[in-house]
C-alpha cells in the first residue's frame, strides 16, 4: 500500500523518541546524571538518550586511549627517564621529535640523557609509535584532549612535555 | 578613568525585575549561544565533527543546532582537515562570503600546520596562512570532546569582545582576503608579496647531497610460479615469445605490444578486470634495468578468482609515450590520467588526457623521483637533523624561500585570467563531450558545478554537469581537492611509518587499510601471522565493514533529504563500535593497530564480552530498525529505484568492485575470489542484487551487514589463545627486495597496495589502488540522462571517501 512504508519509518522515529521516556520510568528519577548511570546509558543495552553531557560529565576513556605524547618524569628524582637513545626520532612518521644528546663537558663522551628534547605538537599525528618503541617507557601517549589554544601550537620543550606519573 | 554614570531611579514596582547590564555583555551573551557553524568538511577530522554533531556529543547543546551549508548563513568555520593547494582558493572564497563577525577554528594537526601531510607538494602548511584563525585544536584527529572544548574556548573569548573595537564593526570596510591563484604553484597574497620583495625571502638551505638519488635495485630472479596465474604466464610467453620477458613477479612487455597483450588477456584468458595500473620511476636504473625509464605496471584479474597477472612495460623518461588502454579497458581512464599527471607519461589514444589530481598548469610531474617539493629535506626518513644533534628544531617553513610549501619560478607573474587557465581544458571537454550530432545545440544548456564544497559530495569532490533543462547531458568528476600526496610521502617514510598514514586513506575504515598494507608487507617479508592475530584481524575488518555500510546508508538518506536523521541511527552504532576499537587500539579513528606479523596489542580484559553483547543483542535489532526505516520507506524507494543503473558489463569493464559491483549482480568478493587471511574458514555468503540501481546498492549494504554479523559470531566464538605478534619489530625494518600487489576486500571494494622494495628501509614505490576512485569511473556514464536531483542519490549510493579517492 502506498504510504505504508512512510508510516512505518515515521513510527520508527516516534518509537525512538518514546523509548527515551520509557527508560526514565524504568530507572526512576535522577538516573540520568549519576556517574554510575553513564556506563549503562552508553552500553549495549542503552535505549534512551545517548548524549554525554560534556563538559558536565565525561566519558571514561579506555586505558589505551591516546592523543598526544608526553615525557615521563621519575617520581623520586624528578629527572626524565629519557636516555636520548633516539629511537623515537627514528620511528616518528612525521619526524616531529628533535633530540640533542647531552655530552660530558670534560671527556666529550655522550651521556645517557637529552640536553634538549623538542616535539612539534602541531605536527604530531598521535600514532603512538614513539611510546610503543621506546625501550625505557620514557615517552608515553597521554589521553588528555582538552588542549585547544588561541595561538598556533608549536615546539614544546622537555619541561613542557614532562609529566610525573 | 570613566566618569561615574548616574543610573536612573528604578520605580519601586519594577525593582527586582530589572537588570542593568552593559550592551556588550548582552550582545556577547546572545552571540555566544547562537554560533552557526558551516557544514564544511575537508578530511578525516570532518568525521569527528559529524560525530560531535551527532547524538552522543550533540553540539546543539551549545546553541549550534543547525549547521549551515551556505557560508552566507554561517559565522563559524571549522576547518577540519588538510587544506590542499587546490582547495585553498575555495576555502578563502568561503571565508570571504561568511557574515561578520566570523570565527575560524583550526581543527586537527593538518589544519594547524599541514600536520602529517605537511611536506606534501599539494598541502598548505596551516590554514592560518590563508585566513585568520581564532582557536587551534591539536590532535590527529581531535576527539569530539576536544572540538567541544575548543568551541567553549572560542565562546569564552566572546566575553572580552567589545562592539566598538571589533573587527566586524570598523568604519573602514573589510575588503576580504584575496583569493589565492593556482599557477605553477599556489600563489597566495603572502607568496606574491614575498616574490616582489626578495630581500624578505628566507635563504634556502643546502640539501644534504648524499641522501639524494641512490639507484634503486630489484633482484632479477627466475620466474616463480605464483598460484594459478603461472599457467597464464606460460601461455602468454608462448603466444608472444619475442615481446615478453619474464620478471620476478610478472612479465615485461615491449611497449608497442601492450595493447595486443592486454586484449589477448581479456578475450582469450578472460582477464576482464584491470585491477591496478601505476608506474614506477627509475631515474638511476638498477642493475637489471638497462637504462633510466618509467616502468608502467598493469595488474589484471579474473572474475572467477585467483591471483593477478602483472605486466610491466618500460618507456623512456625524456618523452614517455604509451598506447592507452582506456578504449578497451575503461578502468584505465582515471589511472592513466593519474600517471600522466604525476609521472608525465602521455597515453596516446586516451579520450580525455587531463591532469587528474593536480591542476592544469602545475609545474612538473611530482611523483618522479627527481622532483622535490619546497620542503624537501632528504630522500628518506629518518632525517639526520633530528638526532643526536637536534638542538635547533626548525620548522619546515624556515627552509623555503616563501616560508611556505611553495615554489614559484623566478619572475612568474599571475595572468589576468589565472583561474580560467586551470579549468580551461575541463570546460572545453564539457562543451564538446557527448554531443548529439543530430541536435548540435541543446536548449537551455547550462554548466553546473557541484562542489568542491557541497554537503552532498561526501567531502571535497567536484562534479561539473552540462544540463539540458533538468537532464544531465554530460558529467565530469574533478578530483584532487584532497590530494595529500600520500604516495610521495609514503616513499619517503620507512616501512613501519606508513602504517599510521594508511589510516588516513579511507578514514572510515582505518582497520582494513592497515590490514591491506600489512598483508602486502608480510608478503614481501615472508612472515607468518599467529592464529589469534588472524582472527582479531577478521573481527576488526568486519566491525569496520558494519560501520562503513551503516554510514553509507545513513549518508545516502542524508542526501535524499532526510537531513541528519538517517545518519544519526548509523552514528550511534558507530560510536559503540568505535568504543571497542578505541579500547583495543587507543584511537577512535586512527587505529594504527595492525602490524606486519600480527597486531599491535592483544584485547583488553572484558572486550570479547562487550563485543559479543553488541553483535548478538544490539546490532541485529538496530540494523533491522534501520532497514525498516530506510528500505521500506516509499520516499527512499521513489528516489532510488531505477536510478543510476550500472549494468554488470559496464561495472566489470570500469574496474568497479565491492558492494557496487555486487549490486549489479556480479558475485565477486575477494574474500572468496582471492582469499587472504583465514576467511576461507568462515561461513558466509556473497550477497548480490539484480538490478544495479541506487536502491540495490543501498539494500545490498544491509545484506552484507548481516553476513558480517555472521562472521563476527563465528570469530568471537572461536578466538584462540596465543600470541598476537610473530616477530619483534624494529623501528628501521629492512624489507627484502621485490615487489607485490596485495589486495583485500575492503568495505568499499578492492583495496590494493603495490609495493616495490629495493631491499632498504624505505619503499621504492608505494602505490595505493584506491577503491573509491575506481568506483567512480562509471559515474559519468550512469549519470547521463539522469535528473539533477538524482546526481546526489547516485553519488551517495556509490559510497566514496575522498581521502581514498585523492590520496
Amino acid at each position: 500500500m502506498t504510504g505504508w512504508g512512510v508510516l512505518k519509518s515515521l513510527w520508527t522515529v516516534l518509537r525512538h523518541f518514546f523509548m527515551t521516556y520509557v527508560d526514565d520510568f524504568r530507572y526512576g528519577p535522577g538516573r540520568r546524571y549519576r556517574p554510575e548511570a553513564l556506563a549503562e546509558r552508553q552500553g549495549a543495552k542503552a535505549q534512551g538518550i545517548f548524549t554525554v553531557q560534556y563538559p558536565r560529565e565525561r566519558l571514561p576513556l579506555p586505558e589505551r586511549s591516546r592523543n598526544l605524547p608526553f615525557l615521563v618524569e621519575d617520581a623520586t628524582t624528578g629527572a626524565l627517564r629519557c636516555t636520548a637513545c633516539g629511537i623515537c626520532t627514528q620511528v616518528c612518521p612525521v619526524q616531529c621529535i628533535w633530540i640533542e644528546r647531552a655530552v660530558d663537558a670534560e671527556t666529550g663522551r655522550p651521556l645517557r640523557r637529552p640536553a634538549q628534547y623538542h616535539l612539534d605538537i602541531s605536527l604530531c599525528m598521535g600514532c603512538g609509535f614513539c611510546a610503543e618503541f621506546c625501550p625505557f617507557d620514557a615517552i608515553k601517549m597521554g589521553s588528555d584532549f582538552e588542549v585547544s589554544s588561541y595561538e598556533r601550537p608549536g615546539f614544546l620543550d622537555a619541561t613542557q612535555l614532562a609529566r610525573r606519573l | 578613568m570613566k566618569a561615574p554614570v548616574n543610573l536612573p531611579e528604578i520605580p519601586p514596582e519594577l525593582r527586582g525585575n530589572v537588570k542593568l547590564i552593559s550592551f556588550d555583555t548582552l550582545y556577547n551573551w546572545a552571540r555566544k549561544r547562537s554560533l552557526w557553524p558551516m557544514l564544511f568538511g575537508l578530511a578525516c577530522c570532518a568525521f569527528e565533527m559529524i560525530a560531535t554533531a551527532a547524538s552522543r556529543y550533540d553540539m546543539a547543546r551549545f546553541g549550534m543546532e543547525i549547521m549551515r551549508a551556505s557560508p552566507r548563513q554561517a559565522d563559524l568555520l571549522i576547518v577540519n582537515g588538510t587544506v590542499t593547494k587546490k582547495m585553498a582558493p575555495q576555502v578563502v572564497r568561503l571565508y570571504d562570503q561568511m557574515a561578520e563577525p566570523k570565527y575560524v577554528i583550526a581543527m586537527g594537526a593538518c589544519a594547524i600546520s599541514g600536520g602529517p601531510f605537511k611536506e606534501g607538494y599539494n598541502v598548505v602548511s596551516g590554514v592560518d596562512r590563508l585566513i585568520p584563525v581564532d582557536v587551534y585544536i591539536p590532535g590527529c584527529p581531535p576527539r569530539p570532546e576536544s572540538l567541544l572544548q575548543g568551541i567553549l574556548a572560542l565562546q569564552a573569548r566572546f566575553d572580552h569582545e567589545n562592539i566598538a573595537s571589533m573587527r566586524a564593526f570598523q568604519k573602514t570596510p573589510d575588503e576580504g582576503i584575496p583569493v589565492p591563484l593556482l599557477g605553477p604553484d599556489l600563489a597566495d597574497w603572502q607568496t606574491l608579496w614575498l616574490q616582489s620583495h626578495p630581500e624578505m625571502q628566507v635563504a634556502p638551505e643546502l640539501v644534504d647531497e648524499e641522501t639524494i638519488s641512490q639507484p634503486g635495485r630489484i633482484h632479477p630472479l627466475e620466474p616463480v610460479p605464483f598460484g594459478d596465474t603461472a599457467k597464464t604466464v606460460l601461455i602468454l610467453q608462448s603466444r608472444f615469445p619475442r615481446d615478453i620477458q619474464p620478471l620476478e613477479d610478472g612479465l615485461l612487455v615491449s611497449p608497442s605490444k601492450i595493447l595486443q597483450v592486454a586484449d589477448y588477456l581479456r578475450e582469450q584468458l578472460s582477464y576482464r578486470i584491470l585491477s591496478n595500473l601505476t608506474a614506477v620511476d627509475y631515474p638511476n636504473p638498477p642493475e637489471d634495468i638497462p637504462e633510466s625509464c618509467i616502468d608502467v605496471v598493469y595488474h589484471f584479474s579474473r572474475l572467477s578468482g585467483g591471483g593477478t597477472v602483472a605486466l610491466h612495460t618500460r618507456v623512456n623518461r625524456t618523452e614517455p609515450r604509451l598506447a592507452s588502454l582506456t578504449p578497451n579497458f575503461p578502468a584505465a581512464n582515471f589511472q592513466e590520467r593519474e600517471i600522466w599527471d604525476l609521472f608525465g607519461v602521455r597515453f596516446e589514444g586516451h579520450p580525455d588526457l587531463r591532469r587528474l589530481l593536480m591542476w592544469e598548469g602545475f609545474e612538473g610531474y611530482p611523483m618522479r623521483k627527481d622532483w622535490h617539493e619546497a620542503y624537501f629535506e632528504a630522500e628518506h626518513k629518518p632525517y639526520r637533523s633530528r638526532f643526536p644533534n637536534g638542538s635547533k628544531p626548525r620548522s619546515a617553513e624556515s627552509r623555503s624561500p616563501f616560508r611556505a610549501n611553495v615554489r614559484l619560478p623566478e619572475g612568474w607573474q599571475p595572468a589576468e585570467d589565472g583561474i580560467e587557465e586551470v579549468d580551461r581544458l575541463l570546460y572545453e571537454r564539457m562543451l564538446s563531450a557527448d554531443r548529439d550530432p543530430a541536435k548540435p545545440l541543446g536548449t537551455e544548456e547550462l554548466i553546473l558545478n557541484f562542489g568542491p564544497h557541497h554537503p552532498s559530495t561526501h567531502g571535497v569532490f567536484r562534479m561539473v554537469a552540462r544540463l539540458d533543462g533538468e537532464t544531465v547531458q554530460h558529467l565530469e568528476p574533478v578530483f584532487g581537492y584532497l590530494h595529500r600526496n600520500h604516495e610521495k610521502i609514503g616513499e619517503r617514510n620507512t616501512w613501519l611509518q606508513n602504517i599510521p598514514y594508511t589510516d588516513r586513506l579511507d578514514y572510515i575504515n582505518g582497520m582494513t587499510n592497515n590490514l591491506a598494507y600489512c598483508l602486502a608487507l608480510e608478503k614481501l617479508l615472508g612472515w607468518e601471522v599467529p592464529e589469534r592475530a588472524e582472527v582479531l584481524r577478521i573481527i576488526m575488518s568486519e566491525f569496520s565493514r558494519i560501520v562503513n555500510h551503516m554510514l553509507a546508508a545513513g549518508f545516502l538518506s542524508n542526501e535524499l533529504g532526510l537531513y541528519f536523521t538517517g545518519s544519526l541511527y548509523a552514528l550511534e552504532e558507530r560510536e559503540l563500535i568505535l568504543d571497542l576499537f578505541e579500547a583495543v587500539s587507543g584511537g577512535r579513528m586512527m587505529f594504527n593497530y595492525m602490524r606486519p606479523g600480527g597486531v599491535a596489542a592483544d584485547l583488553p580484559p572484558g572486550w570479547v564480552e562487550r563485543a559479543r553483547e553488541l553483535v548478538r543483542e544490539r546490532l541485529p535489532q538496530k540494523v533491522k530498525t534501520m532497514q525498516t526505516f530506510l528500505l521500506d520507506n516509499d520516499i527512499i524507494q521513489a528516489r532510488t529505484l531505477g536510478i543510476g543503473v550500472l549494468p554488470p558489463e559496464m561495472a566489470v569493464a570500469c574496474g568497479v568492485t565491492g558492494p557496487v559491483l555486487r549490486a549489479s549482480n556480479v558475485p565477486y568478493d575477494l574474500r572468496r575470489a582471492d582469499p587472504y587471511g583465514i576467511y576461507d574458514r568462515f561461513e558466509f555468503d556473497i550477497c548480490t542484487r539484480q538490478h544495479g540501481d541506487a536502491y540495490d546498492r543501498l539494500a545490498l549494504r544491509f545484506d552484507e551487514i548481516w553476513q558480517s554479523l555472521r562472521i563476527l559470531e563465528q570469530a568471537l566464538e572461536r578466538l584462540p589463545k596465543g600470541p598476537v605478534q610473530s616477530h619483534k619489530l624494529t623501528p628501521l625494518l629492512s624489507v627484502p627486495a621485490g615487489e607485490t600487489y596485495t589486495r583485500i576486500e575492503a568495505p568499499k571494494g578492492e583495496l590494493g597496495f603495490y609495493l616495490v622494495s629495493d631491499g632498504r628501509r624505505n619503499p621504492y614505490r608505494y602505490h595505493v589502488r584506491s577503491t573509491s576512485l575506481l568506483n567512480l569511473t562509471p559515474l559519468s556514464a550512469i549519470c547521463r540522462g539522469a535528473k539533477v536531483a538524482d546526481l546526489v542519490a547516485i553519488l551517495g549510493s556509490l559510497d566514496l571517501t575522498l581521502g581514498e579517492v585523492d590520496r
